[in-house]
């Protein structure tokens, strides 16, 4: 069995008090150390919106220092991969809070995330190419959206180039790629964005338009029913002989649905017939209840 | 001789609903209609209601009388399409050909695989331990030599249980059970069985088939044969036959040439958007012609893999011109494509007019896909205002 990693897009979500956090929180009450208690790994999505200081990281290795082999996923800058508009000094900045991990041994690795219209050709590939040699040494997770790219030929590009082909879960709205974990060494990354049609649709028409939290967020409000866990697990399960690592991230975070998943994910996946969970959750999530360590 | 097994899933939307609400657990479930309306019948209920004496195809109001205490829910038909899903494919790990008779019911034809897996006992008792762990459904086998006999193995020990009925010995086995035990026997063929004394398999066995065929004909001497354990050995496989299509039925007859063309660019453009979204081609184009009256023609044409509206559209027109050859109003014309695969991977080698078409094509997809199918139309693709009907298939 290889080793999973599972976990949820983010720790910091003012909704998920009093779902997973509690509701009366001590003076000393850290959400990351809270959140290390339970999971393994999370992915880190601030680091997509702002240089994050190194001090900030810094931060974050003392609070999971009590769980072992607690990791950080980071997720690239914007500039990269959105923008596509960066130099010496980005990537400088980047790199700087990779090194600070990895010397910690915190550092699972770098999702590189592309929009929907990210389309597979010629120019695209290329751009993945210059990329990669910028971070040569940095187990590197590229999350492509369109169908386009479920073709050999991309498979093989990324393979010869060492990266983990994201699979992800999400709505099924026009060429959007669907749920297929495809191998291309010995790393699986899993992401699950919900599959909440309506909101996305939405969320497309209004894309690049000020939005307040609650609409940007609505397209992720989802809570995966146990027949869906029940279907993706033997999806997942499929290919565990053939990789080292799984990496599964739940993006469905609003309310903490990610939370809940994620648990019952990890009873699913790591064969655990019971989970170690906050009283919180159960409150919020009586299902959960089946599966929670007495 | 062939091993048969017959797979049923215990009260499986009641199951289903307590994975989805555990508290459910223990308590007498009833999925079906709602008893404050009266109306639906028991699609399932738990054993725990069955005490009461529900059943399944009870009506509601019935089963209301009985157990009023009851709890009624509609139910999660998602749920357990992918809950039945997930037992497929653990069974498919194991059997070489798999008949799924219903959302709860599947054959397996394991003649062969002894070898593979040893007693067929243990093996059923390891595939229900499969299922019962994960999804966490409980089912109950029945092991035989054709489908009858595993059917009713598996039915005579519900819950969670398994029968094997040994070779050679179905006639003992079925003997003692009532009539009912037989699949296909309900309640007015088990009166009319009972009025001429026979209450169980046994006593059918003791008479001649003679005797059944002069009371009920055909489906008597099938009854007969059932009684003496025998029943059909293959297992029927549904192909994986898939065709998207659409179709029209004018509002008013049609005898304008352009008019046909224009609405057949449509249909073929919409058959075509939904290929490209399933990311794939077809290389099969079949075209339905309807005449005023009534008289329906078909005309198929096999092509190079294509997800393009303009060769769709052009082999199509071309069927559709050699087929009509009377001079009488159109009443539905219908297009569609079969013969699929996944959309090829050659098409970024070059940038030649096919390629740039493709993207168009693409382009075009999602404009669609964002704005309705009307914003974009091409060439003298038009829709008929007046169509009374326009009909969407697909066929999985």
């Amino acid at each position: 069995m290889p080793k999973y990693n599972i976990g949820t897009a983010g720790w910091f979500y003012k909704d998920w008090v009093p779902n997973f956090y509690p509701k009366s929180q001590s003076g000393g009450f850290d959400w990351l150390q809270f959140y290390s208690n339970y999971f393994n790994c999370v992915e880190v999505n601030s680091t997509y919106y702002t240089y994050i200081s190194p001090k900030t990281v810094e931060g974050w290795i003392k609070k999971v220092s009590d769980a072992d082999d607690f990791i950080f996923h980071i997720k690239l800058h914007q500039d990269f991969t959105h923008k596509r508009k960066y130099d010496e000094q980005n990537i400088k900045a980047v790199r700087y809070n990779l090194d600070l991990l990895r010397k910690s041994e915190r550092l699972g690795g770098l999702l590189i995330q592309f929009p929907y219209s990210y389309l597979f050709d010629g120019s695209s590939v290329a751009h993945i190419q210059k990329l990669r040699d910028i971070f040569p040494d940095i187990s590197c997770f590229v999350e492509v959206r369109h169908s386009s790219w479920k073709s050999n030929r991309a498979y093989e590009f990324f393979k010869e180039n060492d990266l983990t082909f994201c699979t992800i879960d999400q709505p099924q709205i026009g060429q959007a790629i669907e749920f297929e974990p495809i191998i291309t060494n010995d790393k699986a990354y899993i992401r699950f964005h919900g599959r909440n049609i309506e909101a996305w649709k939405k969320s497309l028409s209004n894309f690049g338009k000020q939005q307040t939290y609650e609409e940007q967020s609505s397209r992720y409000n989802y809570l995966y029913s146990p027949g869906e866990l029940i279907e993706v697990e033997q999806k997942i399960k499929s290919i565990q002989q053939k990789v080292k690592e799984v990496n599964v991230i739940m993006n469905n975070h609003p309310k903490g649905d990610a939370v809940a998943n994620a648990f019952e994910l990890i009873h699913l996946l790591e064969d655990k017939t019971k989970v170690e969970m906050p009283g919180t959750i159960i409150k919020a999530y009586p299902r959960l209840e089946e599966i929670l360590v007495n | 001789m062939r091993t048969i097994f017959h797979l049923d899933l215990d009260a499986f939307f009641v199951e289903v609903e307590r994975i989805l609400d555990p508290s459910l657990k223990g308590k007498p479930v009833i999925v079906g209609g709602d008893p404050k309306y009266g109306r639906g019948v028991v699609a399932a209920c738990s054993y725990e209601a069955r005490k009461f004496g529900l059943h399944s195809a009870m009506p509601i109001r019935t089963a209301y009388k009985l157990c009023p205490h009851g709890i009624y829910m509609h139910g999660h038909g998602d749920e357990y399409t992918l809950f039945s899903k997930a037992v497929k494919n653990i069974l498919e790990q194991y059997a070489p050909l798999i008949e799924q008779a219903s959302i709860d019911e599947f054959y397996l034809d394991m003649t062969g695989t002894q070898k593979m897996y040893g007693s067929m006992f243990a093996f059923a008792s390891r595939i229900q331990k499969e299922i019962w762990e994960r999804p966490g459904l409980p089912c109950s086998i029945g092991i035989g030599s054709n489908k009858t006999a595993a059917k009713i193995g598996s039915d005579c020990m519900k819950p969670n249980g398994i029968t094997y009925i040994l070779p050679g010995m179905e006639k003992e086995f079925l003997a003692p059970m009532p009539v009912e035990t037989i699949p296909g026997v309900g309640k007015v063929m088990k009166q009319s069985l009972n009025a001429r004394g026979i209450y169980r398999i046994g006593d059918i066995t003791k008479l001649p088939s003679d005797y059944f065929s002069a009371a009920f004909g055909k489906y008597g001497i099938d009854l007969w044969r059932k009684a003496h354990g025998d029943g059909t050995e293959y297992l029927t496989i549904q192909r994986r036959r898939k065709s998207i299509s659409r179709e029209q039925t004018f509002g008013n007859d049609v005898t304008s040439e352009e008019e046909l063309k224009n609405n057949l660019h449509y249909l073929a453009g919409k058959v075509c958007q939904s290929l490209r979204n399933k990311s794939w081609e077809a290389s099969t184009v079949d075209i339905k012609l309807r005449y005023t009256d009534f008289q329906t023609l078909t005309r198929a044409k096999t092509i190079k893999p294509t997800d393009d509206d303009k060769i769709i559209f052009e082999t199509a027109w071309g069927l559709m011109k050699k087929a009509r050859t009377r001079r009488v109003g159109v009443r539905l014309i219908g297009v569609g494509v079969t013969n699929f695969s996944p959309l090829s991977e050659q098409e970024f080698l070059f940038e030649d007019y096919e390629v740039k078409r493709k993207k168009m094509m693409r382009a075009v997809t999602r404009v669609r896909d964002k704005y309705g199918y009307d914003s974009l139309l091409i060439g003298s693709a038009k829709l008929d205002k007046k169509i009374s009907k326009q009909q969407n298939y697909f066929q999985v």
